[in-house]
């Protein structure tokens, strides 16, 4: 049990992996239900981008950049209050979460303007 | 959104102007250069409007690489020049931080991020968006190692032939195409980009020629011994002339034309008793396990681009085609006398609609 | 957790030499076939990999000797097929991933400050694996029936319909076989490298080379069980006819590109890392300076070896996915610029900072630099799905992916090499043939990549084996093929530098680069046992910061440093903070990893040969040999029966609740998980997409049956809790009765889906669906079947007293395969029968 708590605090290196892995799971759901939403039921294609499944699909992405960007932030914050290598882990756990949220906007972006399943 | 929308398409606009200035000073300096000797398969020398896109991409692409890649390559060579001056550790960590941030960091983001607005619209143009009125539909199916086309939309009934693909100019086609065996990739060059031929889907991608002409195809992904002759004949007619030449592949036509010629009997009879189990000719037999060649005589290469279509050329593919083409599908010929053949070639030459 | 700091009075290096050789030395004669060894086991990785380097060369040369000029009749197309097939395969599995595990083997440990990997023997079989299974495969070429599908192996094309011969048996075959190579070293990579290391050295302390071993490993695998998953589905539908990827039985070829690209995207960045690795080692010591950024390249590491799982499908842009999934990927594409130019400038600002020097190590890494950033450039340019649509499977492709791999891969590889000669051998190479060497190499691949890109720009697609003249292609071939002649000459005076440096080379002082990392306080060559005594290092740069540190070493003043006892001893440490926990006992050589790979070899062949019989009693075999082998540890005669340390050290790890053994179990189930969910995916998607698919509106499967065996699993599964439990608490009361009691229940849940699978009537050869069912049942049946083996050896050990309270480290680990097992039961349960039930076909 103490092992699992130390391992959620954020200076604890397993947080490199975080970010990226909310971004993998994120990324395998959109993409996931990309696919699925387009095989049960596909828009009419004169509908552009404009479809529920990009809307959700936003939604989603939305959700995710919040939750790594707060995690982000709270590393960022917690880097500061440490030295040496708890401050070490914390930083680049920070800068990893930052990547994440940015690689989730980066990705989520064409979602805005193609249509979901052509 | 919908604001955003315009934004975007406002600003594929402003693109494409300025990179067709781009793209006429490249063509000059192609022109007088390497692109001289650019034969029907260049995607350097494009023939429509995807094609044309893609190729400028590719030189502001090249340009921006050969930027930054001279830029990256003098700075390290320079390091090995430079005079070493004493820092303190707070001076080189700004510097460290300078050079990863600007390089490693603002310097991708801002290229790729330039790249994606060039490339996104440019791939949306390849689309097959609905366009307000009927877009020609032309089915091409691979086969280990040949194309069957399929026009179904021909007036008067589908129209089917193999190893040439016709479509009108100037109008954007749909291009449905799937595969009978195993994985091919239709791709004209000088049109656009390529599409795979999958067995059991059908992919689409629409095309346009800008003018008539004849343009090179080969299949692109790589299907087995003879992937390398699989050409297919592309050539794109008026309006009027496709038309036309659908009207005289109309099967009754087709039929009339094989059985026309009474010297040609005997050659009729053979072709009926061996090469009617995989090959069809209008009029005389359906199967569909080889290329059809009620037209064969009009088209322009044998065996997929392996011999040019000449007087004779048929005889001399039959009595040779398994040195050709080895390990292509059909059966070798050596049991069928030399007269046979070429009474079977004479004839089907003659299939000229 | 105590840190032992010794005042030992320096002893005679010599004795202290003799005395561990005793322990550690290789055998002579027919026993160095039992060698477990890092040191020589990577040397032999190595040189194997180079030796299939010259095969795959030899076939590249033929290669562009066909297609220098047009309508060339050099080879067949059958035989040009195979060659272009073979070339891709030997050098990406049998040279690229190979050679550099090698590296890898050889050099963490040295870097880390151990005496060897965590799991000697599995290195050994690693190796027995790579070597059969490459004998096997390039066997192919010599009777003419190499594989011919492209080194991707698309399906239907290599299909049994179209491939009726034995070439792609060969292939997944062989290619599974040697795949059981990368796995046992990514294992025991992983847990060396986070167990293992010297006292002090914290997880932000390591040498940067260390990372990028982490993550290749990690990445290795994550990575490879799609792509064995793939190849047991191709070789069962090949072979049994299971319609996996046959359209007409409801299956779906692009099911085989998902899974191969899931593991071959990946691949690149498992290749390009350690060799990256190695150019974050090198920079620093030609610059004299520490590398700017460490915390940046931890950063760029990490990011890597997530998005580079994320960008698969940017090689099936032209398969027909919709084109805003196309996005996603071509967005992730282009994300991996990031962390590559992060790289490139932290070793631009280590130069800037730095006085860099140019030897002949550093040649090689500028040569990289260059023909990277060309490659890294292209890649961007391909990752935009319009221009990939012109380019892709063209001679453009065939450029790029040669300026990444060999640019990202083969220079830095040579460039470390050369740097690391003078600890091979102890001797330094010569500058001059180097020099020539390099410049021949590098100009010959420009001559040869660089105009390709144009031959592909001008339509010529990959694989065909002649082209007609007219296309304007001719020159630019003739030129490629120039080249790539000026480039063997390159590598031939390469060969020909290291060969004779061995007789001829300067000797070289010690440290002759002025390192900063441990594996210079080696000797040179180095010893079996690598270090006299073990130091505590606090820093990055342990040999910069204390240059005496390789005499104190060699001293034996510091851990570790008797041998009386007769075991393999070295540090176990604490993955974070580098804190002395345990010391690990390593085994010495044994015949049972030669053993075991012979009978997976006898496997592998009689499958080829389709004798399925022999095939059966070999995998039996195999697995007698390596339960046989898992035998000798704990408190086994040969292992460690007495478990007295000196006063002050820490205990031995069989001794713990936490030894190395349960991180290699960790991690093993780490892969065998990516294994299940490449299955699930596979499931899903063919459930999902396939054109054809069919499902009856019954699930098959008997729901009551598969859930009683899974509470049988749970229930053996409490039973291996309680008892660890127990141990836990010094307390073997009761241990054997519960080991035994969760083989039974083992046996129980085997039981019953047997029972299952045979009372389900599945058509496998007539439906996917039925197949891939099966192939669900048969893994379940493995685990289970497993599960209670282990369980019962575990309860026998009790009775031999090599576990107990006194030993209690093992029935740990077996519980973490419990744990495992059970959740993919319970997972595999919900998706083959209860899903389907309540969605419905």
């Amino acid at each position: 049990m103490k092992a699992m708590t130390q391992r959620l605090h954020l200076t604890h290196p397993g947080h490199f992996v975080g970010g990226l892995t909310l971004w993998s799971i994120w990324f395998v759901a959109v993409y996931g239900g990309l696919s699925v939403a387009c095989a049960v039921a596909t828009p009419d294609a004169g509908q552009g981008a404009f479809t529920p499944i990009n809307a959700s699909l936003l939604l989603v992405s939305l959700f995710t950049v919040v939750l790594i960007a707060a995690l982000a932030w709270a590393c960022f914050k917690e880097a500061k209050r440490h030295q040496a290598r708890r401050h070490f882990n914390a930083k680049v756990s920070a800068w990893l979460y930052l990547f994440s949220a940015l690689a989730v906007v980066f990705v989520a972006a064409p979602m805005v303007g193609l249509p979901p399943c052509l | 959104m919908r604001e955003r929308f315009l934004h975007h398409a406002a600003l594929a606009c402003i693109q494409r102007a300025a990179l067709r200035r781009v793209n006429r000073l490249m063509v000059i300096l192609v022109a007088l250069g390497l692109a001289g000797c650019a034969g029907d398969r260049s995607i350097l020398d494009p023939a429509g409007q995807a094609a044309r896109d893609v190729v400028l991409i590719w030189w502001v692409m090249l340009t921006f690489a050969t930027v930054v890649f001279i830029a990256v390559i003098s700075l390290w060579l320079y390091t090995f020049k430079r005079k070493y001056h004493e820092r303190t550790p707070q001076q080189e960590r700004k510097i460290a931080r300078r050079w990863v941030i600007g390089g490693g960091i603002l310097l991708p983001v801002f290229s790729v991020s330039a790249l994606l607005m060039f490339g996104v619209p440019a791939g949306k143009r390849m689309l097959p968006l609905p366009l307000g009125h009927p877009v020609e539909v032309i089915e091409v199916i691979g086969h280990q190692w040949w194309w069957e086309v399929r026009y179904p939309g021909a007036e008067g009934g589908e129209v089917v032939t193999s190893n040439q693909l016709v479509l009108p100019a100037g109008e954007p086609v749909d291009f449905h195409v799937t595969s009978a065996d195993v994985i091919h990739a239709f791709w004209i060059p000088r049109l656009g980009g390529k599409i795979d031929m999958l067995p059991g889907r059908v992919n689409v991608i629409r095309l346009e020629a800008d003018e008539p002409g004849v343009y090179g195809a080969q299949c692109a992904e790589f299907c087995g011994a003879q992937h390398t002759h699989m050409d297919l004949h592309v050539e794109a007619l008026e309006r009027e002339a496709f038309e036309a030449w659908l009207e005289d592949r109309q099967a009754e036509r087709l039929a009339e034309l094989a059985l026309a010629n009474d010297e040609f009997a005997q050659a009729r009879d053979t072709f009926s008793s061996s090469c009617a189990v995989c090959h069809s000719v209008a009029g005389i037999s359906s199967s569909a396990i080889g290329p059809d060649l009620s037209d064969i005589g009009a088209r322009h290469t044998l065996g997929a681009g392996v011999l040019p279509m000449e007087e004779g050329a048929i005889q001399y593919w039959l009595e040779n085609h398994q040195t050709l083409k080895p390990s292509n599908k059909m059966p070798s010929h050596d049991y069928m006398e030399t007269a046979t053949l070429e009474s079977l070639g004479a004839w089907l030459e003659s299939l000229t609609p | 957790m105590t840190t032992i700091n010794r005042e030992v009075t320096p002893q005679d290096p010599q004795d202290l030499h003799s005395d561990l050789h005793e322990v550690w030395g290789n055998p002579r004669g027919l026993k160095a076939f039992t060698i477990v060894n890092h040191t020589t086991l990577g040397l032999r990785f190595m040189v194997t990999g180079m030796a299939f380097f010259l095969i795959g060369g030899i076939l590249a040369m033929l290669i562009r000797t066909q297609i220098a000029t047009p309508d060339q009749n050099f080879m067949t197309p059958e035989i040009y097929s195979q060659v272009t097939t073979m070339h891709g395969t030997v050098m990406m599995f049998l040279f690229a991933i190979p050679i550099l595990e090698g590296l890898a083997i050889y050099m963490i440990p040295k870097m880390i400050g151990a005496r060897d990997l965590v799991c000697p023997r599995l290195t050994a079989l690693g190796y027995w694996c790579y070597l059969f299974g490459g004998i096997i495969l390039c066997f192919s070429m010599v009777i003419e029936m190499a594989p011919d599908s492209g080194w991707f192996m698309y399906t239907p094309l290599s299909s049994s319909e179209y491939s009726p011969g034995l070439g792609s048996d060969f292939w997944l075959l062989g290619i599974t076989f040697v795949e059981i190579s990368a796995l046992s070293a990514g294992v025991e990579l992983v847990v060396s490298i986070l167990r293992t290391r010297t006292q002090g050295m914290a997880l932000h302390k390591m040498p940067i080379f260390a990372w990028y071993i982490l993550a290749m490993a990690l990445m290795i695998v994550v990575g490879f069980p799609p792509l064995i998953l793939g190849s047991i589905l191709l070789e069962l539908e090949r072979a049994v006819g299971m319609p996996f990827f046959d359209i007409a039985g409801g299956g779906d070829p692009l099911l085989w590109q998902h899974l191969f690209w899931l593991f071959g995207h990946p691949e690149v960045y498992i290749i390009f890392l350690p060799a990256a690795g190695i150019v974050s080692t090198l920079i620093p010591v030609f610059a004299g300076r520490p590398l700017v950024g460490y915390g940046w390249v931890v950063f760029a590491i990490t990011v890597m070896g997530f998005i580079s799982f994320g960008l698969w499908v940017h090689h099936m842009f032209t398969v027909g996915i919709p084109q805003l999934a196309q996005a996603f990927f071509s967005a992730a594409s282009m994300l991996v610029a990031i962390p590559t130019a992060i790289q490139v400038f932290v070793w631009l600002a280590t130069l800037w900072l730095g006085k860099p020097k140019m030897k002949l190590p550093m040649l090689w890494i500028v040569g990289f630099l260059v023909i990277f950033v060309c490659g890294g450039l292209t890649g961007v340019m391909l990752a935009l799905v319009p221009f990939n649509w012109q380019v892709h499977d063209t001679h453009f492709v065939v450029a790029h992916m040669h300026y990444v791999l060999v640019g990202g891969m083969l220079f830095p590889l040579m460039a470390g090499i050369y740097y690391w000669l003078p600890l091979f051998s102890g001797r330094m190479p010569s500058e001059t043939i180097g020099k020539w060497g390099f410049w021949l190499v590098f100009g010959g691949f420009n001559a040869t990549f660089l105009i390709m890109h144009w031959t592909g720009l001008l339509g010529m697609p990959r694989r065909v084996y002649t082209y007609d003249t007219g296309f304007g292609w001719d020159i630019f071939n003739l030129l490629s093929s120039v080249g790539s002649f000026v480039m063997s000459a390159g590598f031939a005076m390469v060969i020909i530098d290291i060969a004779l440096h061995f007789r001829y080379g300067k000797p070289a002082k010690h440290n002759p680069w002025n390192a900063d990392t441990l594996e210079w306080a080696n000797s040179m060559p180095p010893s079996a046992y690598n270090f006299v005594s073990l130091p505590v290092v606090e820093t990055r740069h342990p040999l910069w910061d204390n240059p005496d540190l390789p005499r104190t070493m060699r001293e034996g003043q510091h851990g570790l440093p008797t041998i009386s006892h007769g075991r393999r001893e070295m540090w176990g440490t604490d993955p974070l903070t580098g804190k002395l926990r345990e010391i690990i006992h390593l085994p010495g050589n044994s015949w049972w990893p030669l053993f075991a790979a012979l009978a997976l070899a006898v496997v592998c062949i009689s499958l080829l040969l389709r004798w399925y019989p022999v095939a059966g009693i070999g995998v039996v075999i195999a697995v007698g040999f390596i339960l046989r082998w898992s035998w000798e540890n704990g408190a086994h005669p040969k292992a460690a029966p007495d478990a007295h340390v000196k006063a002050g050290d820490p205990p031995l790890h069989s001794r713990t609740m936490d030894g190395p053994g349960l991180w290699a179990m960790t991690t093993a189930m780490i892969a065998n998980g990516s294994f299940f969910l490449s299955y699930l995916f596979g499931w899903f998607y063919l459930w999902t997409v396939s054109p054809e698919w069919r499902m009856p509106d019954e699930s098959p499967l008997s729901l009551i049956g598969l859930c009683v065996a899974g509470v049988a699993a749970i229930l053996g599964w409490g039973l291996l809790e309680k008892a660890v439990r127990g141990l836990r608490e010094k307390n073997d009361k009761g241990l054997a009765f519960n080991l035994y009691g969760a083989a039974m229940l083992g046996a129980v849940q085997f039981g019953l889906v047997l029972w299952v699978l045979l009372n389900a009537n599945l058509a496998v050869t007539e439906t996917t669906h039925d197949a891939i069912i099966m192939v669900g049942l048969a893994y379940a049946l493995l685990h289970s079947g497993l599960g209670a083996v282990m369980a019962l050896l575990q309860g026998m050990r009790v009775g031999y007293r090599f576990v107990g309270a006194h030993a209690p480290f093992e029935p740990l680990v077996v519980t973490y395969f419990w744990r495992y097992s059970v959740l993919v039961f319970w997972m595999l349960i919900v998706a083959l029968d209860i899903l389907p039930r309540v969605i419905g076909s």
